[in-house]
């Protein structure tokens, strides 16, 4: 059996999970290509008009998906207790099945941790009821999955990107099991190899860093973003929400009065909250898209934070439409920005006038 | 303390009715208006949705009549309202106005902490059977509103002066407002169907010239049906149309299922949805998403002629239900409109979409030829 797994949303964060299960099921798991403009253009046809860009790309995806014997569209409602993903999720598959093309079944299975492990696991079950597997198979699937799961999200601490992570995990579905070293291939544009990278960063000292948070489905998103990670690299060095560790994410939310319950929104604002705070970073990113829900309110959330400590911060948003000299020129403008910010910060001028004196105030 | 709390069509009277059998001094926010649209998208964030903007326009024009403390409902998700309280504080925080927020959930799950927040508004004046009392009170208020709205939904395109049908829904609701006691609400409601019977009896014999009222269905997010600022006047436009209009969400329905949390019932009870949503969306989706659908597959069963659903821009929940709302049209060939309306809705191309939907309604009965009767507003509203 094959079974295709579309290359949008949930697929970043949470592919690693479902490869690992369906691996120990011994099901093909098949992806689609990585975004590309006819994908995106199938996708601005089939979905509502009214959802945002990354719902777009899915329905994309989901078309791209050719000789499967079905597609796999999980409802991603809650992946730990207390916090719901995106309402746009729970809603998957039933707001895409104008998407899929006729003939091919749809996959679900509702993914609910709020309720805790026995009942994702009773609902993987009756999931793989359906696939005709017993309910020890499913256990051991499930094992696997937390595991590469696991072991995707523990590397992140050691400057990989989500592609070569996943890279890594497809060389393991093939039954080469080593993972003990990194990947070394880099991959094409943009991209870089973690062990160079690592000794790029130490020898680089005076490049500035940047942070550019903001769902895991746009910043690794290379084409709908139009390639923003790739270009920040080239010039900054880059951290990402990924990177930082969970402890960090958690005790940066604690300055919260109410707890945010959006599982994402978490993440981003843990993070983005640490990097405002952290010294060695120079400016902030956030990358959004039109019509963001949970953006809408954790940016704010954000530029207050940011406001506050005086940290260089950008909001760019994402949509269809998004033409690439835009971006281009609002990236260099802000990097120069940064740039110069970091060359002026300690000049006082002799008579009294410092120069970049109300520069800092966004 | 006086207490302030954003508006949502009726809701004031409800709620200025909770705080005032409580001694505690509430402000009423002005009206809905322009103004306050513009006040509150100056200090919201861009993409926030329409609500939040009109709650914080209320705040500021409650500020200057003295307001210092605001009282809204939360929840923990996944739709954005349930941060609107927390988002809310910081923003007029940040503006510089001086308020208190109380946001009625129980923090992190404690129900004693929601005991303590109601104590905080209560006073220490007010016993718990008081306070108990003077929800039930405001409770049985929502429900005449809401048997008052539903009588006039269905007398708009039947009574023969639309003028007068508005003069008794404003006079209405201006009595319901001033009442305190158990009796006045109820001759309240009795004195509007007795204007409505007289009002129906200058009409006599239904003539020939008149159909059947279309009736559409109203669904969607429930601040854009409740306040018929935000929706430009959706049910009364109808109503002019000469359209009989139900809806999917009426007050006291979202206060019995949401404040309540299910034991009380309301006018129109809300819980039957998820049922009927189910073959089209199984799942919820935050906010009203699955009562949308449930509703318009209930609407559709019911042998409405047509469904108009309304959000403001970026709803997510709505968003999943308009895109599974094509499907229900499809099953059940009821055709279903989506409004979406944010800062920048004109009335005039609200208007216009309106009533060229009611002509593609109304082109399959003139092409049938069928002469019904309208029926009696009680036979149809009021239940």
């Amino acid at each position: 059996m094959k079974i295709g797994f579309p290359r949008a949303l949930f697929y970043f964060d949470y592919f690693p999970f479902w490869a690992g299960f369906f691996h120990r099921l011994n099901i093909e798991v098949v992806t689609s290509p990585a975004t590309h403009r006819q994908i995106m253009e199938q996708g601005l046809k089939k979905a509502s008009d009214e959802t945002c860009l990354p719902l777009k790309l899915l329905a994309g995806h989901i078309q791209a998906l050719k000789d499967v014997d079905a597609i796999f569209l999980p409802r991603m409602v809650s992946v730990e207790p207390d916090t719901y993903t995106c309402p746009k999720f729970l809603g998957i598959p039933e707001s895409l099945f104008p998407a899929v093309p006729s003939g091919i079944p749809v996959l679900t299975v509702v993914l609910n941790w709020r309720k805790g492990k026995r009942q994702v696991l009773k609902d993987l079950q009756v999931f793989g009821r359906q696939l005709g597997k017993n309910k020890a198979e499913i256990r051991k699937a499930f094992t696997l999955g937390q595991e590469w799961q696991k072991r995707y999200q523990d590397s992140m601490g050691a400057g990989w990107d989500f592609e070569e992570s996943i890279r890594e995990i497809e060389r393991a579905q093939k039954g080469l099991k080593d993972s003990a070293s990194p990947p070394e291939c880099g991959r094409g544009q943009g991209a870089r190899t973690s062990t160079s990278a690592v000794s790029l960063k130490e020898q680089n000292t005076d490049r500035l860093r940047i942070a550019l948070v903001g769902h895991s489905y746009l910043t690794q998103e290379s084409y709908a973003n139009l390639n923003l990670l790739g270009r920040l690299r080239e010039k900054t060095e880059v951290q990402l929400v990924q990177h930082v560790s969970q402890e960090d994410v958690e005790s940066h939310l604690l300055g919260l009065r109410k707890k945010l319950f959006w599982n994402h929104a978490k993440q981003i604002f843990g993070s983005g909250n640490k990097f405002v705070r952290d010294h060695e970073i120079d400016g902030i990113i956030y990358l959004s898209c039109f019509g963001c829900g949970t953006d809408s309110m954790v940016q704010e959330l954000l530029a207050w934070k940011a406001r506050e400590q005086h940290k260089p911060y950008m909001v760019v948003t994402l949509d269809e439409h998004s033409g690439e000299a835009g971006l281009v020129t609002r990236l260099e403008a802000f990097l120069d920005m940064v740039e110069r910010r970091r060359v002026h910060e300690g000049y006082v001028s002799t008579y009294g006038e410092r120069l970049d004196r109300d520069s800092n105030t966004l | 303390m006086k207490v302030t709390f954003p508006h949502m069509g009726n809701a004031w009277i409800v709620i200025q009715t909770l705080f005032e059998s409580l001694n505690v001094e509430v402000v009423v926010p002005p009206t809905n208006s322009k103004r306050t649209l513009n006040l509150g998208t100056r200090l919201s964030p861009e993409s926030a949705c329409l609500p939040l903007k009109l709650n914080l326009g209320n705040y500021i024009e409650a500020a200057d009549e003295g307001a210092d403390t605001i009282v809204i409902t939360g929840g923990i998700g996944p739709c954005r309202f349930g941060y609107y309280g927390e988002m809310e504080r910081q923003i007029l925080q940040s503006a510089g106005y001086n308020y208190d927020v109380v946001t009625l959930e129980p923090p992190n799950g404690s129900l004693l902490g929601l005991a303590k927040r109601i104590r905080y508004l209560a006073g220490t004046n007010n016993s718990w059977a008081q306070i108990i009392k003077a929800l039930r009170f405001a409770y049985l208020k929502s429900v005449a509103l809401d048997q008052v709205e539903d009588l006039i939904h269905a007398a708009r395109p039947r009574l023969p002066n639309s003028m007068e049908t508005e003069k008794i829904y404003e006079d209405a609701k201006k009595l319901l407002a001033q009442t305190m006691t158990v009796k006045g609400v109820q001759e309240t409601v009795r004195w509007v169907k007795e204007s409505i019977r007289e009002s129906q009896e200058k009409v006599d014999t239904p003539s020939e010239g008149f159909n059947k009222p279309l009736r559409i269905g109203i669904i969607g997010e429930i601040y854009t049906i409740l306040d018929p600022y935000t929706s430009l006047g959706l049910e009364e436009e109808l109503g002019r149309l000469g359209v009989e209009v139900d809806r999917s969400i009426y007050l006291s329905g979202w206060v019995g299922n949401h404040v309540f949390q299910g034991l009380a019932p309301g006018y129109r009870s809300i819980k039957s949805y998820p049922g009927h949503a189910k073959p089209f969306l199984p799942h919820f989706v935050g906010g009203h998403g699955q009562e949308t659908v449930g509703a318009a597959v209930k609407f559709a069963r019911e042998g409405f002629d047509g469904i108009i659903q309304i959000f403001p821009l970026s709803c997510m929940p709505e968003i999943v239900a308009a895109s599974v709302l094509p499907r229900v049209q499809e099953a059940y060939k009821v055709p279903i409109m989506t409004l979406i309306v944010d800062e920048h809705t004109g009335q005039a191309g609200m208007q216009t979409r309106l009533e060229a939907f009611v002509d593609l309604l109304e082109r399959p009965r003139l092409q049938r030829g069928i002469g019904q009767t309208r029926g009696e507003v009680f036979g149809v509203g009021g239940r």
